[in-house]
């Protein structure tokens, strides 16, 4: 009795032992190493879906050139893509998804301020490097401990940047309306003091709550005060809505707003005499740098705008930095990035130039499409370019880039 | 201090916002009235009539009234169908797990028109015209429209309740559903009429919106919030109660706006909810349809 069940058991153990062996040999003898997986958290639904899957496409255009000249520390790149769906409550469950179970050492792509507030803590905790576009000053405030980068002015440079080129444009009474995000505030208090000093002056501002079908009040009370200019800081659904109401509500004077707010998909949703006149702004790729030039062949986009070139250098840093600190971590990425693309080293402009001079010893520094990306210790940048546009019949013509 | 045309100018806006909720309002009511769940699939069912809107508006050429008619249409279409499909089966396990069915049915329905459309915003092909201004008073000709429209829906709408036959069925299984299947009343048959008209009702509410705005997916989930504040605070299965809620949801948004800033104007819908639910918890007009 005894001897026919421990048969069975022996040979159960002897199996066991095989299949444990097996698991223990390393996978590289096998010769089929783990892909090394990267984390993608951009909006590709909501408010930023219009810029979220572009920025996807632009990661994956570098990690399939990565991939093509050998993959990093000898592994095949794989982007894991999930939808932040411009939602701090959906973006978080995401990137728990990320972090926990997919256990990405980068999370890069997150959009809207919110999400960016609402994801950080996260990463950090969890040692994951975060990169990402959100303008609002509080977010490398955050005690972040290096594990957060952005390629985006933050709001005080923006609003500053902004209310120059609106005081030289002669305008002497501006009116801000701002979305209730975590951008508004701060945009208001630096907007207002430059206006200040060049001589203009804001003469009023509103917050709004987002997702409401009209904001005829709104206007009302920002009309109350003659502008000459509103401000119109916030994104394409409730920007859209605003510029019919100041259109109904006979406003002649000018409007300014973020790229991101008037979109092409937003001139195309309006008649033209409503987006008339329109200015828009936008952090500008560095449109002279061979980063650019390259971007523009790898996306065959004859121009790449600043969200694609943000992105491309996500992409790039983190494969750098990956290939710096010779290990997959958020801690060897934080601790190598500014390694690579500041200081005196040999100036490269994409991924794989810079992976090959690593690979023999040298020393780097990367330079982006979307600028030299040189980060302060909190991590924002030091310096960009914009880029102002006005809306003539339902195109965007270029004022200057600045 | 605000003036009286600032109290006028913001009761005007707060009518015209109120009358276009009431629309997807009385939908949700009039199912809840008759299906006993809140159907949160009116969301994906607003979204879905403002494209069949859009694509009879901007595609196929046709204008306003035959749009918003297609709108009411197709929605009330599909909401038959998803009823029928998916909800139906949720009912006999109860109103919750019927009304999380529908939440995850209006994800999928949502999710099925940004496969078909694509996320970004559209427009109606509809030109839009400047305010008309009554001495302080500035009124929008197409919030006007839009106005008319939602009114002759809903005077249709208690006609129908009031005088025809099915009509008369339909508020006798609201009232009483037991009473109304022993007098011989098909109680599927008003379900599916129900679900007809309170998804059509959504579909139009859902165009109504996207002519004052731009649609895009989540056109329907972006005002979802409202439209049930409305249909709580009027009273949750009353249909003259959504037109009121939606009306005071409405104007006490834009009233709010004398003494607070406009960042806070989501949160008076769900204040009204909570003091209308304190103080009368059946809401403003009881529980009884019609």
């Amino acid at each position: 009795m005894l001897d026919r069940t421990r048969e069975p058991r022996r040979r159960f153990l002897k199996t066991a032992g095989a299949l444990a062996l097996t698991g223990m040999v390393p996978t590289i003898v096998r010769g089929e190493e783990a892909p090394l997986q990267l984390g993608v958290l951009t909006p590709l639904t909501g408010a930023g879906g219009f810029d979220g899957p572009r920025m996807a496409k632009a990661m994956q255009a570098v990690i399939d050139e990565v991939n093509a000249a050998g993959g990093l520390l000898k592994r095949k790149v794989v982007l894991v893509i999930e939808d932040d769906q411009t939602n701090p409550e959906a973006a978080v469950r995401a990137a728990r998804k990320l972090m926990d179970v997919t256990k990405v050492p980068a999370i890069m792509g997150t959009w809207a301020s919110a999400v960016t507030s609402a994801v950080a803590p996260l990463c950090w905790e969890s040692r994951t490097f975060l990169t990402t576009v959100s303008g609002a000053d509080s977010i490398t405030k955050l005690p972040h401990q290096g594990y957060l980068i952005r390629t985006q002015p933050n709001n005080y440079l923006q609003a500053g940047k902004h209310a120059e080129f609106i005081a030289a444009m002669g305008v002497k009474r501006c009116f801000m309306m701002s979305i209730q995000a975590p951008f508004a505030e701060p945009t208001q208090t630096r907007a207002t003091e430059v206006l200040k000093q060049k001589g203009s002056q804001m003469v009023g501002a509103l917050i709004y709550d987002k997702d409401k079908t009209t904001y005829r009040s709104e206007v009302d009370e920002a009309l109350r005060t003659n502008p000459d200019l509103i401000y119109l800081n916030g994104y394409a659904p409730d920007v859209t809505i605003l510029l019919r109401d100041l259109y109904r509500a006979g406003y002649p004077g000018a409007r300014f707003a973020q790229s991101y707010a008037v979109t092409t998909k937003v001139l195309e949703s309006l008649p033209n005499e409503v987006t008339e006149g329109v200015i828009t702004v936008q952090p500008s790729a560095d449109v002279s740098s061979p980063a650019y030039e390259l971007a523009r062949k790898r996306l065959g986009i004859a121009e790449p705008d600043s969200y694609e070139t943000q992105a491309t250098d996500w992409a790039s840093l983190v494969s750098l930095a990956i290939a710096k600190a010779n290990v997959a971590t958020g801690t060897g990425i934080r601790d190598n990035v500014r390694k690579i693309c500041q200081g005196n080293g040999t100036k490269v402009y994409s991924a794989i130039e810079g992976l090959k001079l690593l690979a023999q010893g040298k020393e780097i520094n990367y330079e982006g499409a979307s600028g030299p990306c040189d980060f302060t210790d909190i991590g924002d940048i030091i310096d960009c370019k914009f880029r102002y546009n006005k809306v003539v019949a339902g195109k965007f013509v270029l004022i200057k880039v600045a | 201090m605000p003036s009286l045309g600032d109290v006028g100018q913001l009761a005007v806006n707060g009518v015209m916002a109120g009358t276009i909720l009431a629309v997807p309002a009385i939908g949700l009511t009039a199912i809840y009235a008759v299906l006993r769940f809140p159907n949160f699939a009116l969301a994906s069912h607003a979204t879905i009539g403002a494209f069949a809107g859009y694509v009879a508006n901007a595609r196929l050429g046709l204008t306003l009234v035959p749009s918003v008619l297609i709108a009411f249409f197709v929605a009330g279409v599909v909401g038959v169908a998803t009823d029928e499909a998916v909800l139906k089966r949720f009912r006999p396990a109860g109103y919750i797990t019927t009304a999380i069915a529908s939440i995850a049915l209006t994800i999928a329905l949502e999710n099925i028109v940004r496969f078909s459309f694509g996320n970004e915003l559209r427009g109606y092909d509809l030109p839009i015209q400047r305010d008309w201004r009554l001495g302080v008073i500035r009124i929008g000709p197409q919030q006007v429209q839009n106005l008319a429209i939602a009114a002759v829906t809903m005077v249709a709408l208690f006609a129908f309740l009031a005088f025809t036959r099915t009509g008369k069925a339909m508020r006798a299984v609201a009232d009483n559903p037991m009473l109304a299947s022993i007098k011989g009343i098909n109680a599927d048959a008003i379900g599916r009429i129900v679900s007809f008209l309170g998804m059509g009702l959504a579909g139009l509410g859902g165009m109504l919106i996207g002519l004052d705005t731009t649609i895009d997916p989540l056109t329907g989930f972006r005002s979802i919030l409202s439209v049930f504040a409305a249909a709580v605070v009027g009273g949750l299965g009353s249909i003259p109660g959504a037109v009121v809620g939606a009306l005071t949801v409405g104007v006490g948004e834009e009233l709010c706006l004398l003494f607070l800033s406009p960042d806070y104007r989501s949160a008076v819908g769900f204040v009204a909810i909570l003091l209308v639910l304190t103080l009368r918890p059946r809401g403003i007009l009881g529980q009884r349809a019609y």
